[in-house]
């Protein structure tokens, strides 16, 4: 695997310069990407809320290898989460509703700040997710992570939480994302990318792109249900909650071929990757980058399998460069 | 690391697998670093990748470990399509298991005299905490509580570990007690005295066994049993509400004081 990082402009899709066909004797290909400005050596990344603060899986494979981590989401202050079942197996996946139970930026930096700046240090960059219930949280929280987070490689501001009571309000609507976005933008000159909610699409996506985002990271789990029939009760304690894993890679990869379509900001595909050809998809509906997501939870050795089977497909397809791939969907 | 790490991944050679009471099950496979490294009360997660209702790895305690054998023992109870494809798996098939995960049960050495009270299941951690007392000289007694008589196991096991009075609880008396695990806490609170309670099962049941050990003022460990993703930290979905915030059965528990847990 090449571990050199190959610099892009920010926000613009590579060139499509590479050769037609791969020499045999140049059977590694360039896999290092650009997504919103953070250099990544790969494309695999982590979907926030199924790596933790990534040290979790240090006794599982060098997390460093990774392209890049994304980190549960944060806010400006403690949140309990919800009380009661937090999870149900269904088919092809769980439904969860966590509700972005976390310690808050400052405890966050404290027990996780020396790891994460290490990691940082072997070459993978730390992309914070924010969280916030208004404007002002979200604020704080950014302005937290900028004072005591040195180490940030930039920020998913999460818009699309499904467990929130009004966790969806933000991504909703085009202009209420773009609010969020905006009010942002000038607290930080770091990278700044969305988690969209898995509703209206293209529209939403320009409406980033305006408001200045530097990247787009999609979907978010979709909500639904899962009722006990013997007890006729939720199998979690709220009525609903988010669905992921496999089973909604499918429409996953339909809304990042959506967003691709509408804007020419990178894309982190998100959404049941479970393998190198889910990820290669994401690749090819026009993603710069993809994370895995709660396949890391089922088998936490699984996104060093993934990154060989995607190197593995690059290959297959006669490239030298991943970047020649995205975006290469035929209909 | 902001806490210690000790879950690895390890092949899984099942041995045995096989039906022992009504919806129970008892599963022995082979992963050696696993069995050495296993304390008493911790649990690991187990892969059935043929069912596609069961994405994640099933979390499962243990009964016993056999280092000679490398072998790991647990009884599961079938109770959806997750368990039911881990009971349909067969002598040789192999699998992947993570752990050990949590922390295990504390009893200290200074223990005169300690009861287990397990319900149903519940059973399967006390049966671990068992072969710890008896390997440290520790007195015990047993309730094991299930609705009927059918549905019991753990007797056999832990008179063979030198577990003094097994009270069988079952609602239909058709075994040496009638009524419930906490009515049999109780009842042998009349003439037995202990300094430590050790309790899995349903949540109803925790809690009546923790009321009852925290009027007789005997410190209560129960094990806690929570919908699980990962098993390592790393998800927030098997939150434990205790007076101090929300905890996490995979990393803090699942042994908590049963002071601690808001019931």
């Amino acid at each position: 695997m090449s571990d050199s990082i190959k610099p892009q402009t920010s926000g613009a899709p590579a060139p499509n310069s590479a050769p037609a066909h791969t020499p045999a004797s140049a059977p590694t290909p360039n896999m290092a990407v650009n997504f919103a400005g953070i250099p990544m050596k790969n494309p695999l990344n982590t979907a926030s809320g199924t790596f933790g603060q990534g040290w979790q899986f240090e006794n599982f494979f060098d997390v460093s290898r990774l392209g890049a981590i994304t980190i549960k989401g944060v806010a400006d202050k403690p949140w309990p989460g919800n009380d009661g079942s937090r999870m149900a197996d269904v088919y092809g996946g769980i439904i969860n509703s966590v509700g972005l139970q976390n310690p808050g930026v400052e405890c966050l930096v404290k027990d996780n700040g020396e790891y994460l700046e290490s990691l940082t240090k072997r070459g993978c960059p730390v992309i914070c997710q924010v969280v916030g219930h208004t404007i002002e949280e979200y604020q704080n929280a950014l302005r937290l992570f900028e004072e005591l987070a040195p180490w940030a490689a930039g920020y998913e501001i999460n818009i699309s939480c499904p467990n929130l009571g009004d966790g969806c309000a933000w991504g909703a609507k085009p202009e209420t994302a773009a609010e969020v976005i905006k009010s942002l933008r000038p607290l930080t000159k770091r990278p700044l990318a969305v988690k969209m909610a898995p509703v209206n699409i293209a529209e939403t996506a320009r409406a980033l792109e305006d408001a200045g985002a530097d990247g787009l990271s999609l979907i978010n789990s979709i909500s639904g249900m899962a009722i006990d029939v013997q007890t006729r009760r939720s199998k979690i304690a709220r009525p609903t909650g988010g669905l992921s894993g496999p089973a909604f890679h499918p429409i996953a990869l339909r809304m990042v071929y959506e967003a691709a379509q509408a804007t020419k900001l990178p894309i982190n595909g998100v959404g049941g990757v479970m393998t190198g050809e889910d990820a290669a998809e994401f690749i090819l509906a026009g993603a710069t980058s993809v994370s895995v997501g709660l396949t890391s939870l089922a088998d936490p050795t699984s996104p060093m399998r993934i990154l060989e089977e995607l190197e593995s497909w690059v290959v297959s397809q006669g490239a030298t460069d991943i970047n020649s791939l995205r975006g290469a969907f035929e209909c | 690391m902001p806490k210690e790490l000790k879950a690895h991944i390890h092949a899984a050679r099942i041995c045995e697998n096989e039906q022992v009471a009504r919806g129970l099950w008892c599963l022995v496979f082979e992963a050696p670093e696993l069995a050495r490294d296993l304390e008493a009360g911790q649990f690991f997660t187990i892969a059935v990748a043929s069912e596609p209702r069961q994405v994640v790895r099933i979390p499962l305690s243990f009964s016993a470990v056999d280092m000679a054998s490398g072998t790991v023992e647990t009884i599961y109870a079938v109770i959806g399509p997750g368990t039911e494809a881990l009971s349909r798996m067969e002598r040789g098939e192999t699998t992947s298991v993570t752990g050990p995960c949590g922390n295990g049960w504390k009893v200290s050495s200074q223990i005169k005299r300690c009861l287990l009270v397990a319900g149903g299941i519940g059973i399967t951690p006390l049966l671990s905490a068992a072969t710890f007392l008896s390997r440290e000289n520790i007195a015990f007694d047993a309730i094991i509580g299930a609705r009927t008589a059918d549905m019991l196991w753990g007797e056999e096991a832990l008179s063979a570990l030198g577990c003094e009075t097994v009270l069988l609880a079952t609602d239909d008396g058709t075994t040496n007690f009638q009524g419930t695990a906490a009515d049999g806490f109780c009842e042998l609170l009349k003439t037995e005295t202990y300094d430590c309670i050790l309790t899995c099962g349903p949540p109803a049941m925790l809690q009546a066994v923790a009321e009852i050990a925290a009027g007789a003022n005997i410190a209560c460990q129960a094990s806690l049993e929570r919908n699980m993703t990962c098993g390592f930290g790393a998800c927030s979905t098997c939150a434990v509400q205790t007076k101090t915030g929300n905890k996490s059965a995979c990393m803090d528990g699942p042994v908590f004081n049963a002071k601690e847990v808001v019931w």
